[in-house]
Parts: C-alpha cells; sequence; structure tokens
C-alpha cells in the first residue's frame, strides 16, 4: 500500500531527525544558568506538548466535518489523531515531572498546565475506550465525533484557568506579545525540534491512518 | 559537568523510548492488520 | 421553539413520574449522600483540621456522586423496556427528548443537593445562611454544567457494554474543570471573602453552561439517529 510505505518513510525521516535534534540540543546548545542541564528537557517537552494540544483540537476539527460531511476518510483520520495524541501526552506526563523534581522539588504540582495535559490524556483515553466499546462502525463514528467535539470545546476553558490562576509553570517566553526572550541559540534548537516533531505527526498519523484503512479492508473481506 | 544532568538523561531517553517504541508497533501492527 | 419546550417538559415529568413512584432511586442517593457526609466527618481529625477547610470539598464530592447516580439512570430505564425505540418514533424533536431527560436529571440531582445542603452545613457546622444566594448560584451552575454533559454521554454510554464503567471515564475530564471553579467559589463564600473573588469563577461556570448546554443540545441528534 502506497500510503503506507510513504507514511513509514516519513517516520523514519523523522526518527533520524529526532537524532539530530538530540545531538545538537545535548552538545550545540548552551547549558541554562540556573537550571542546569535539566532545562535540555525543555526541547522535547515544549513540542510534545504543543501536538498532545494540536492532536486534540485536530480530532475535534475532523470530528466536526465528520458529522456534516459523514465522510469515512475524517472520522479514520480522527482515530490516528486520538492515538498519536495520546503518545505525545504521555512523553509530555513523563518529561514534565522530570523537569519538575529538579527545579521545582516536587514530582507533581497540580500547577494550570500540567492539569490541562492530564485532562487531555484522559480525553484521548475515554476516545479511544469509547470506540473500543461500540462494535457498529456507524454508530462508533458518530459517538467518537460527539466526544472529540465536546473534548475540543472543553480545551479553552481549561486555558482560561491558566490564565486566571497563578502557577509555579514558567510563563510563556516563546509565544508572547512581545519578542521571544530566548536566546537565538536555544530558540533555533527549539524550532528544529519543533519541525521534527511535526514530521514525527505526520508520519505516525498517516501510518495510523493505513492502518484503520487496512483493516477496513481486511474485514469487508472476510 | 553541569548539575541535574541526570534528570536531562532520563528525559531524552524516556522520549526516546516512545517514540521509537510507537514507531515498532505501527511497523509490526501494519504487517499484519 | 415553545414546542421542544413543552414536549421537554412532557417528557421530563413522565421520567420524573417513574422516578419519584418507585422512590428508589432518590432514597439511594439521598441515603448515600449522609454516609458520605459521615465518613468524612469520622475521617479526620477535628482538633488538626478546621471542617471550614475540607468543607467545599466534601460538599461537592458529595454532590459529584449524587450526579453519577442519577445519570446511570438516565438511558438505562429506557433501554430495559426498549422504551427508546418508542420514545424516537414519537413525533417530537431528538432535541426535546435531550432537554427532557436533562430536566429529569436535574430534579434528580435538585433534589439529592437539597437534602444534602443542610446536612452538610449541620454535620459540618458550618455556617451557609449569610452566603446562601451566592452559594446556590455555584450549586445551580455547577449541577447545570456536569449533568448537561452526562445527560448527552450517557446516551452513547448507555447502549455500551460496560456502561456504569464507561460514562464516569468519559464524563471525568469534563467535570473536573466545573468541579474546581465550584470548589474554588465555595470555598471563598464559606470562608467570607468578598463577593468579587467568586464572581471569576461563576463567571466560568456560567460561561461552560452555556456552551456546553448549547452543544449538547445540537450533538444529541446524533447519537440516536441511524
Amino acid at each position: 500500500m502506497r500510503l503506507l510505505k510513504t507514511a513509514r518513510w516519513i517516520t523514519v525521516l523523522g526518527l533520524a531527525l529526532l537524532a539530530a535534534v538530540y545531538v545538537r540540543a545535548l552538545a550545540f546548545t548552551p547549558v541554562e544558568r540556573v537550571q542546569g542541564a535539566a532545562q535540555k528537557i525543555f526541547y522535547l517537552h515544549v513540542p510534545a506538548a504543543i501536538w498532545t494540544e494540536a492532536g486534540m483540537v485536530l480530532v475535534g476539527v475532523a470530528s466536526i466535518f465528520f458529522l456534516f460531511l459523514k465522510d469515512p476518510r475524517l472520522d479514520r483520520f480522527a482515530e490516528a489523531s486520538a492515538e498519536v495524541g495520546m503518545m505525545f501526552g504521555t512523553i509530555v506526563l513523563t518529561t514534565g515531572p522530570i523537569w519538575g523534581k529538579p527545579i521545582w522539588g516536587t514530582w507533581w504540582t497540580w500547577d494550570a498546565r500540567l492539569t490541562l495535559t492530564l485532562l487531555l490524556f484522559l480525553m484521548y483515553v475515554g476516545y479511544l475506550l469509547l470506540r473500543g466499546a461500540v462494535t457498529d462502525p456507524g454508530l462508533r463514528a458518530r459517538y467518537a465525533a460527539v466526544l472529540g467535539i465536546s473534548g475540543m470545546c472543553l480545551v479553552p476553558f481549561v486555558h482560561l484557568s491558566v490564565y486566571m490562576f497563578r502557577t509555579l509553570h514558567p510563563q510563556p517566553i516563546v509565544l508572547k506579545p512581545s519578542a521571544p526572550s530566548l536566546p537565538g541559540d536555544m530558540l533555533a534548537t527549539l524550532l528544529f525540534s519543533f519541525v521534527v516533531f511535526t514530521i514525527l505527526y505526520v508520519g505516525f498519523v498517516t501510518q495510523r491512518y493505513a492502518l484503520a484503512l487496512l483493516r477496513e479492508q481486511a474485514d469487508q473481506h472476510a | 559537568m553541569p548539575e541535574n544532568t541526570s534528570y536531562m538523561v532520563a528525559a531524552y531517553v524516556i522520549t526516546a523510548a516512545i517514540l521509537v517504541g510507537y514507531a515498532v508497533l505501527l511497523y509490526r501492527r501494519t504487517l499484519k492488520p | 421553539m415553545p414546542d421542544v419546550w413543552r414536549h421537554a417538559w412532557r417528557l421530563a415529568r413522565k421520567d420524573l413520574l417513574v422516578e419519584f413512584r418507585s422512590r428508589t432511586a432518590i432514597l439511594s442517593a439521598v441515603v448515600f449522600t449522609v454516609l458520605v457526609l459521615m465518613v468524612f466527618n469520622f475521617g479526620r481529625d477535628p482538633t488538626a483540621v478546621a471542617a471550614v477547610d475540607l468543607a467545599p470539598s466534601i460538599l461537592w464530592v458529595t454532590f459529584t456522586f449524587a450526579a453519577m447516580l442519577a445519570l446511570n439512570r438516565a438511558f438505562q430505564l429506557e433501554l430495559e423496556n426498549q422504551a427508546l425505540d418508542g420514545l424516537l418514533l414519537a413525533p417530537v424533536s431528538r432535541s426535546s427528548i435531550y432537554l427532557g431527560k436533562l430536566i429529569a436529571n436535574l430534579a434528580f440531582v435538585a433534589t439529592v443537593e437539597a437534602v444534602g445542603l443542610p446536612l452538610f452545613a449541620l454535620f459540618f457546622n458550618v455556617s451557609i445562611l449569610p452566603v446562601l444566594g451566592p452559594l446556590l448560584a455555584v450549586l445551580a451552575l455547577a449541577t447545570v454544567g456536569f449533568v448537561a454533559v452526562g445527560t448527552l454521554f450517557s446516551a452513547m454510554t448507555a447502549r455500551t457494554r460496560f456502561a456504569e464503567l464507561l460514562l464516569p471515564v468519559l464524563l471525568l475530564p469534563f467535570m473536573i474543570p466545573p468541579l474546581i471553579w465550584a470548589v474554588l467559589a465555595t470555598a471563598a463564600l464559606l470562608a467570607g471573602r468578598p463577593l468579587s473573588e467568586a464572581v471569576g469563577w461563576l463567571r466560568l461556570l456560567a460561561a461552560f453552561d452555556i456552551v456546553f448546554v448549547s452543544l449538547a443540545f445540537f450533538l444529541f441528534p446524533a447519537t440516536v439517529d441511524e
């Protein structure tokens, strides 16, 4: 299957570039003064966090279009984005505490951003469990779409809470109204890492989509 | 050696494990859907 | 538009008549509430922890459980008697069915809360009368929030195998934000802080309600249509 082959190559490219990110982050980016080596976790944690959230938004958007257009490709994409999003969420929820322990002295705090990521993760789990619990494909797609849209609508509320709360979590230093206050070298590493995570998202989602398609075709033949 | 290196290593190893692990998982699942 | 409401009221009345005639569900919810309140009370050391510190959390955990009980029953009754198919054939819009269920569920949870709140004030020696108005507003807004989402989701989980397990899992991420805001607002009110501190949370609760009731209203037909 051509789609699958292309997707595999994209993933391999992504993983190879990931190795390059590692080298750049670890050997060619300056060590931050206050946080020491632990700060470098940032270069993996932030892109993963962005894609965890973007993955959920895409599930929601695909779900909205699915309810109107009823195109099964949209449902397959939503399923793929959910699984990949959950995987990125796992990265955020593991690297986050590992970063937090030396910096804040605690593995977990209920600061708003960590809470958001945990909620996103729980939504992904719920979404995939719901899909697993419904046997009829038509019903499954519709139910998943309803849940996906609801999940997407929850995200802005949690963000609002972030800004209403004083938090331990580092304040935005890149995406804020004034110019990014991250030094050039570090910003470059972060952007490079973000591009690589994007490539990985695309590769993984396409493979997962292809898998769903293959399974449907196998079911039809059976 | 800068401080907190062990945390950095742990995070980098885990991230790689998750990403490579998922890639392998997908590869094997697509071999026999 | 008025038709939707008329049908919704009629459907809600039907549900509530069934519920209150048998009385088992409402009684178990009330008994459960009392039990939870008692357990929380015996679980703390009164000399170490002031009641007013734990009170908001206790109140909301109790009401959340009551809401879950109500929601689990919401569509089960219909499914057991295959009455849902009959309902779908009736000349009422899908959205009326949603509104009717929502109203019935809200009435159920409100009854439990009406019993639970005074008991809570009694058992924990918390003075709620001075802040009763705003407190009732928090109660109303938060309850509408989780029951709105819960009614929508219970329509989907009712037909799955592990319905009672799946519903709480799906609902959990949607209950956490309103629950947090409700607890924060309740804590501010019970601690005697100025109303302006609670207002932000109340606004979030109101916005949540508007968004999710409307969303559920529009999405509900997708859960029952063929």
